[in-house]
């Protein structure tokens, strides 16, 4: 492994410091940035960066002074300094300077107080090295890319990312498996971009316990099966694909009241659809921002900075749900009306359902039920008509002024539209 | 600040100053009147910077995106919170300071800099008129007291401070009324001692006792002082001017810029003049010193209604614009028109003076000029080196020298005293502290001549100094200490 520290460094000297502390590669952000003209305005997300730095304004971009020669310059500075002082420490690369923490001197100093109380023993701890530890990276760490089981799915897949025809198959998986169906989705959108596959081209079943990661970044076309559990970062970054979750026949547990996807499961999704017969972790569906779920029961700070997509939870939350949730729609059977007080109301407000939620919903508990064979969605379904008034459904308050404005528009601008016409063919007469 | 896209849509725009032709006639402000809705437009380009260089800029740590928010949100009580929590007398840097902060604004490296001494004079304008600046007097008193020699900006500046510290506080001044330069150097048209006058008021209100005529190691024994005050901070400020001796000097009609200034004061204030008149009417000026106080000569040559005025520079002609060699956020050295030289005035640089000639009868009749270079030798100062052949006469009845001022005045008080000078001649006082136990020294008496607003900020510093001598522990605000709180 290869150890990197970062953080305010600026000079050779930080550099070196660095080093003898054990780093074997720095990053350099901030002095970086200032060399090519930055002032460090601390408006970045404001677009209003005033020497075209950190904007998309054309006006503010073409005040940027900045050159590559200034960077090159800085960098040429840093290494210049380091060489000079790995010189007067007598270091011949930096390797061998590499966690050298006995050459480091502490300073005296009484300026302030607190000093005193300062023990920097841990810091300047040197390990003792033998044939087994060393102090830098001594070789190259096998990530096992090689053997993925996404190399497998990729090769299965052929005929669907050559003729776009489909495709079905079956594997095992386990905990060791990550990230499955990342490159195989890479290969996917290298050759059918943005877009992806028809839906369900892909259609592949696994058996066991998923890695972390699974079916992170899936794109269109890609429908994933998961007969078991799965670990954290479930359907990360979901980009169209479908995620279908349910426990093993042989289990003997009841899905609806345990978890069997780990935490922050579907964080950044931006589209496709996911069905779960069971409960998820902590931060489910955190950033989700188009992505269609559904879920037996989420754990503490569901849908936090949510911004868009769709959320239907058949059990109870964790606390702090819906915190800094700007956009979106959840619904939650909140049968046991526990809801209200796990909800952050800060920005968002409980309505009651309208006709068009009731079909969403009904739409997406059906299909629930036939792509998992939930018991739950069964039993939601069997009295539908007085069940579904048990949901709540938050909603940002903004969002929904937005949406609202939005319609109004719409319908202002079709009467308008209608009596321009009027209008006209009268003054045609 | 208020405006995250100010910057983008307003462009720097103030009241233009009142005419040039007809202003000279008299010695009124040369700027109008304030307006607030230009103010709040101004202070909308305010950036609310993550680093706001003006900070630093600004002697005296003026917190300027807090206040300038608070005009674009036209919450003037909170802007004069504010303001005044850093800077005494906002009315005096507000019209005179050249505004080290506007150089280091920010939105300066590509775009005029935000109006922040207009939106600061605004401010302060705005508070009197509508009863803010009222005086705040300490609710509790120490019983210390504490005599400040000089009433200069710098001495007014630490007597308000040491003031709310609860302690009495007395200002001697020698001339006949308080206020140092801004009484007696700084032309009316530049700062009407109406203003002046106004915060002295204010002052006197919040307990300050002041005495004029009264000049300390003359007809005051410093010892006396020492005895009744439990401490002695010297303001005096940096008073003698640097001279030129070269034949010639003694003709009649060669005069210090700060005497003919002061007895111009002295007129518009409606005092007699005691001393020889010196009037620039009908007669051709040359001011020889190309800085500030070199300015205001030629603004008062022009009312005087003199024939023709010209202002000489040793130094070459400073380029318009910022070179490499002084990049932004520093104070750039580059050519400055002052309203004064906007009056009408020749200006020349690369001069130097050879020689005053006079008349049968001792009168100056010119001027013996040449032109000069500078040379510039790595790892050496820069010498001037005379241009052979351009040896002039320039004709002038009047030749007014400012060329700076040296260090205060030593004789008299500071060699009584026997007090520690530094290398150029002012009182040695590390953290104000003078080399006599007690005894604390500020302004341009301690740093050497400069702004108003050095002297302001060296008058808090040292206010804090007394305050912590004589109390152990001081609550004074001071640029490293805010005590403002909850924005």
């Amino acid at each position: 492994m290869v150890l990197q520290t970062d953080g305010q460094i600026r000079t050779g000297r930080d550099l070196a410091i660095a080093a003898l502390l054990g780093a074997e590669e720095w990053g350099v952000a901030t002095a970086a940035l200032v060399t090519a003209g930055c002032i460090m305005m601390r408006k970045c997300h404001l677009n209003t960066c005033p020497v075209g730095v950190a904007t998309q304004n054309k006006e503010l971009r073409a005040l940027f002074t900045g050159k590559p020669e200034y960077v090159v310059n800085l960098f040429a500075f840093l290494a210049e300094e380091l060489r000079e002082i790995m010189a007067e420490l007598g270091f011949r690369t930096v390797n061998e300077m590499v966690g050298q923490v006995d050459r480091l001197e502490l300073r005296k100093t009484d300026d302030h107080w607190k000093y005193n109380h300062l023990d920097l023993s841990p810091l300047l701890f040197k390990e003792a090295t033998n044939l087994d530890v060393a102090l830098f990276k001594q070789e190259e760490q096998d990530h096992g890319i090689a053997e993925v089981l996404d190399r497998k799915l990729i090769s299965v897949a052929k005929v669907a990312l050559k003729e776009a025809t489909g495709v079905k198959a079956e594997f095992r998986i386990t905990n060791q498996d990550r990230a499955v169906g990342t490159m195989l989705s890479n290969e996917i959108s290298k050759i059918y971009l943005g877009p992806g596959l028809p839906d369900d081209t892909i259609h592949i079943k696994f058996n066991g316990t998923a890695g972390q990661s699974f079916g992170a970044f899936a794109t269109r076309g890609v429908t994933f099966e998961l007969e078991g559990d799965a670990n954290d970062y479930f359907g990360k970054g979901l980009s169209g694909g479908k995620l279908i979750l349910y426990p093993s026949p042989k289990s003997t547990y009841n899905p609806s009241k345990n978890i069997i996807v780990g935490n922050v499961a579907f964080f950044g999704a931006t589209s496709g659809e996911a069905y779960i017969k069971g409960m998820a972790g902590e931060r489910f569906a955190v950033r989700n921002s188009g992505v269609k779920v559904i879920v037996e029961g989420v754990g503490d700070h569901g849908c936090e900075y949510m911004t868009g997509g769709t959320v239907v939870i058949l059990g109870d939350t964790g606390r702090n749900f819906a915190a800094g949730m700007s956009g979106g729609v959840a619904y939650v059977w909140d049968i046991n009306k526990t809801f209200v007080k796990n909800c952050n109301m800060e920005m968002v407000m409980l309505d009651t359902l309208d006709e068009e939620d009731e079909k969403l919903l009904r739409t997406m508990v059906e299909a629930h039920q036939q792509f998992t064979k939930s018991q739950l969605a069964a039993h939601v379904l069997s009295y539908w008509s007085t069940a579904y008034k048990n949901f709540v459904k938050v909603m940002p308050i903004d969002y929904k002024a937005v949406l609202e404005k939005r319609k109004a528009e719409k319908k202002a601008a079709s009467l308008k539209l209608s009596v321009g016409n009027t209008d006209f063919k009268f003054s045609s007469n | 600040m208020g405006k995250p896209t100010g910057f983008l849509e307003q462009d720097r725009e103030l009241p233009k100053k009142r005419d040039p032709k007809k202003r000279i006639s008299d010695y009124h402000e040369v700027d109008p009147l304030i307006d607030e809705s230009i103010t709040q437009k101004q202070a909308a380009r305010c950036m609310d910077c993550g680093i706001p260089f003006c900070h630093q800029g600004c002697p005296l740590g003026n917190i300027i995106p807090e206040f300038n928010d608070a005009v674009y949100q036209t919450n003037w009580k909170l802007a004069y919170e504010i303001l005044i929590s850093t800077n005494n007398f906002p009315e005096f840097t507000g019209r005179i300071c050249p505004a080290p902060c506007e150089a280091s604004c920010v939105l300066s490296i590509n775009k005029p800099a935000v109006a922040i001494e207009y939106i600061e004079k605004t401010i302060i304008e705005k508070a009197f008129q509508e009863g803010y600046a009222k005086p705040r007097i300490p609710t509790t008193r120490t019983n210390k007291k504490i005599a400040i020699v000089g009433s200069g900006p710098a001495g007014l500046a630490a007597a308000a401070q040491l003031n709310y510290a609860g302690h009495a506080v007395t200002v001697f001044e020698r001339a006949d009324e308080i206020g140092g330069l801004l009484r007696y150097g700084i032309p009316d048209f530049k700062l009407d001692k109406q203003v002046l006058d106004r915060r002295i008021n204010l002052m006197t209100e919040e307990g300050i006792k002041f005495q004029v005529n009264i000049n300390v190691g003359e007809n005051l024994s410093i010892q006396q002082l020492k005895e009744d005050f439990d401490a002695v901070l010297l303001c005096g400020g940096s008073t003698v001017p640097r001279d030129l001796s070269i034949p010639g000097r003694n003709l009649k009609g060669v005069h210090f810029a700060m005497d003919f200034l002061t007895q111009q004061n002295q007129r518009v204030g409606g005092k007699k003049v005691t001393v020889e008149e010196i009037w620039a009417t009908g007669k051709n000026v040359i001011v020889i010193g190309g800085g500030d106080t070199g300015s205001d000569c030629v603004g008062t040559s022009n009312r005087h209604g003199a024939k023709s005025v010209t202002q000489i520079e040793i130094l070459p002609k400073p380029p318009n614009d910022r070179t490499e060699s002084m990049p932004w956020p520093n104070w750039p050295m580059i050519l400055r028109t002052s309203t004064s030289h906007e009056e009408g005035c020749e200006r020349q640089w690369s001069i130097v003076t050879k020689e005053f000639i006079g008349d049968e009868s001792g009168n100056l009749k010119g001027l013996r000029v040449v032109d000069v270079e500078s040379k510039t030798e790595p790892g050496k100062a820069s010498t001037f080196v005379e241009v052979t052949g351009t040896e002039r006469v320039i004709p002038c009845e009047i030749v007014l020298l400012a060329m700076g001022f040296m260090h205060p005045q030593h004789a008299g008080l500071l060699n009584q005293l026997g007090i520690e000078y530094d290398e150029r001649g002012n009182v040695k006082a590390s953290r104000f502290q003078t080399s006599i136990e007690g005894l604390f020294a500020a302004g341009d008496m301690r740093r050497g001549q400069s702004l108003v607003v050095w002297a302001i900020s060296e008058g808090r510093e040292a206010a804090r100094a007394v305050d912590q001598f004589l109390c152990g522990v001081s609550y004074l605000e001071s640029k490293e200490v805010s005590m403002l709180t909850a924005l």
